[in-house]
């Protein structure tokens, strides 16, 4: 859908303005903010940031491991600080953007008393278990919340849980070395999140964003995947290809067909062209004459990411209209 | 061509600001397609300078025919953007073309002048200023901006005036940002050396963790910061002043009277704003990004600022050399009083009946 703007610009830009008028054509079709506008705008940045550094204050504070407080005073703190947020969230009501940004901000806290659990009882354990254990007591708040930034939170503390348990159980030179296994791990949790997520917002036109950011996710990870494939073919066997071709071929069912999204499909085109370019590479350039390579593999970047473009937009024409 | 084009264009023609019937509609390339489009270029130019490299050793061995063969290809993509502004092939070639000449002509720029930086920067940041002006094409040109106003800043730094060069490209951005209606035959120069410089005050920031090391341990061959003690402060007063400047243009714009409620509460939070600068020159910076994004009705800008606001304050809160329990009591103040502040402004201007701007 493009954009007010983007319409006034375009017409400027053709001269089918009276030059000078720009400004007036942005006041008269109302692109301009109005008072009302504003203060929409800075309600939401005030509140957004305004949680969010308070919550960063309170996970520093229980960092810093203050030796004056004692331990019972640090739990009553930080369990207080939950409660005071439940208790906003009672009286704002869950349907408010402030009441959902409180319980993002509560669903923190749950982190930062989990820490303190591991600091003082020194329970010896490990970083993935505090965030699984956080990512399951959020779980309830998650799933009342209704509220993207807090599903985006979870799975990004699944993630998070997932790649700690292989660094734990692969050794940290396990996952620099070996990195395939987590990969795999981390491919099918979001490519399963972002199923997930399409089969049950179907089509929510407002958290398109949170779409994209699994979409990058699962998409990034699938073109390393293949790329590890390529690279070192005797070791990561050819699955990692078979999986990246089977994900760019759902992508394109689903975000061409489906539920168009230009921005996953950029991506995929980014994606074929980076595990075109290495295979090229490592085909060409390990063994022949360099200089002929680098100009054929140049020119194929070129042309592929030159049809990659018209492609994008006539599709772009096509969802404009 | 639809429904909303449609009502738009009657919406100016009632203001008397059209003529005709509806333009056919231009297709849209949003951000991240060129956002896209531009890093296929660069993968595509770092293997045609590889094929330079392989074919022409002499590139490596003549400084000047590494000048020359570059400047033959920006040559080239200048006269294939122009002779063909419209087709996807040769703007994309165009692009890797050009991108990989200006790489030969840096590199031979810098072993003709024996790496002497300051001086190598300036030619460059000409080559830049050429290359914006001949290639017609905004993507390139948001490069070409970017490229020279960098290359600037390392000269700059280079002769001691390190303190001033991320005020001065704030003070551009600015500009560039505030005029963006004013000058509209030179509506597309105007955009793409904004977003240039957009780019360049979120590279500056990004880079301030390292720019003292380079300026001392590269760049500076034991030449002193130009303006001595006072150098440091200067560079933040200026963002200061800058961004106080931009809310009261904006003011202006939304035809808010400085001395009336909403015009005293914006130029007040504009203050704070100043100030805090003055120890975070960033926080101004990104602030700006954010507002002038609204106000133009700029999503992709004012994203942009709320991510770099967000990245540029953990930045600094990570690599302030405070306690962590100092650090958590500045942070969680902070947001308090963020809150206070929102709870205040609702409060004053309930947001029903709302006729004032705010801003802070």
């Amino acid at each position: 859908m493009k954009s007010t703007r983007h319409h006034l610009i375009d017409w400027a830009q053709a001269g089918r303005l009276e030059p000078g008028s720009l400004e007036r054509a942005f006041e008269a079709a109302g692109a301009f903010p109005d008072g009302a506008a504003w203060l929409r705008f800075l309600d939401r940045l005030l509140l957004w940031l305004g949680a969010l550094l308070i919550a960063a204050g309170v996970i520093f504070f229980f960092a810093y491991n203050w030796n004056d407080l004692g331990r019972y005073a640090k739990f009553g703190l930080v369990e207080l600080l939950v409660v005071a947020a439940l208790a906003v969230i009672w009286r704002l009501g869950l349907e408010t953007l402030a009441g959902k940004v409180t319980l993002l901000a509560a669903a923190l806290f749950v982190g930062a008393l989990l820490a303190l659990v591991g600091q003082t009882y020194q329970t010896g354990a490990d970083t993935h278990e505090l965030f699984s254990a956080w990512a399951v007591l959020i779980l309830p708040w998650v799933l009342v919340g209704r509220f993207s930034a807090l599903w985006i939170v979870w799975l990004g503390l699944l993630n998070a849980a997932v790649t700690f348990y292989y660094v734990v159980f692969g050794g940290l030179f396990g996952v620099l070395f070996a990195p395939d296994r987590l990969m795999w791990v981390l491919f099918g949790l979001n490519v399963v999140a972002l199923l997930a997520w399409e089969g049950l917002a179907s089509g929510r036109a407002d958290d398109r964003w949170a779409i994209r950011i699994l979409a990058t996710a699962s998409g990034g990870i699938a073109t390393a995947l293949a790329m590890f494939a390529i690279v070192d073919f005797r070791h990561a066997g050819g699955w990692g290809l078979v999986a990246w071709l089977a994900y760019i071929a759902g992508a394109y069912a689903l975000y061409r067909r489906t539920r168009p999204d230009l921005y996953v499909l950029a991506g995929g085109v980014l994606s074929i062209i980076v595990v075109v370019t290495t295979w090229l590479t490592r085909a060409l350039l390990t063994h022949g004459e360099a200089a002929g390579a680098f100009l054929l593999i140049g020119m194929l970047v070129i042309g592929m990411s030159a049809a990659g473009g018209w492609w994008l937009r006539r599709i772009a024409m096509e969802l404009q209209s | 061509m639809n429904a909303a084009s449609d009502a738009l264009w009657a919406r100016l023609r009632e203001a008397g600001l059209v003529e005709g019937d509806v333009p056919p509609d231009a297709v849209h390339m949003p951000w991240y397609v060129r956002v896209m489009m531009g890093f296929a270029g660069w993968i595509g130019a770092l293997f045609l300078m590889g094929f330079v490299g392989a074919a022409f050793a002499v590139v490596y061995k003549v400084p000047a025919s590494g000048l020359v063969i570059g400047a033959l290809m920006c040559g080239g993509a200048t006269a294939l953007f122009r002779a063909k502004p419209d087709s996807d092939f040769f703007e994309q070639f165009g692009l890797a073309v050009s991108l990989a000449g200006q790489g030969l002509m840096g590199y031979g720029l810098g072993s003709l002048f024996a790496f002497d930086v300051g001086t190598t920067a300036l030619l460059f940041a000409l080559v830049e200023v050429a290359l914006f002006l001949l290639i017609p094409s905004f993507l390139h040109r948001v490069i070409s901006a970017a490229a020279a106003g960098a290359s600037l800043v390392v000269a700059a730094t280079d002769w001691g005036f390190y303190h001033f060069t991320g005020a001065v490209v704030f003070a551009a951005f600015a500009w560039a940002w505030l005029n963006e209606f004013r000058l509209i035959r030179r509506g597309v120069e105007v955009r793409s050396f904004a977003y240039g410089m957009t780019l360049l005050v979120i590279g500056q920031l990004v880079m301030l963790a390292g720019a003292r090391a380079i300026n001392d341990a590269v760049l500076g061959h034991g030449r002193h910061a130009i303006g001595g003690a006072a150098a440091p402060w200067i560079g933040p007063i200026v963002v200061g002043i800058v961004f106080v400047v931009v809310v009261w243009r904006l003011l202006a714009r939304q035809r808010v009277a400085p001395g009336s409620g909403p015009g005293l509460a914006a130029l007040a939070g504009a203050l704070v704003v100043a100030v805090v600068s003055l120890k975070a020159p960033g926080f101004g910076v990104c602030v700006a990004i954010v507002l002038l994004g609204h106000a133009h009705g700029n999503h992709v800008l004012s994203g942009l600022g709320i991510a770099a606001l967000v990245a540029y304050w953990s930045w600094y809160y990570y690599s302030l050399e405070i306690t962590l329990l100092e650090k958590s009591a500045v942070l969680a103040g902070a947001g308090v009083v963020l809150v206070l502040a929102r709870l205040a402004m609702n409060a004053r201007w309930p947001r029903a009946g709302a006729k004032g701007a705010g801003d802070a």
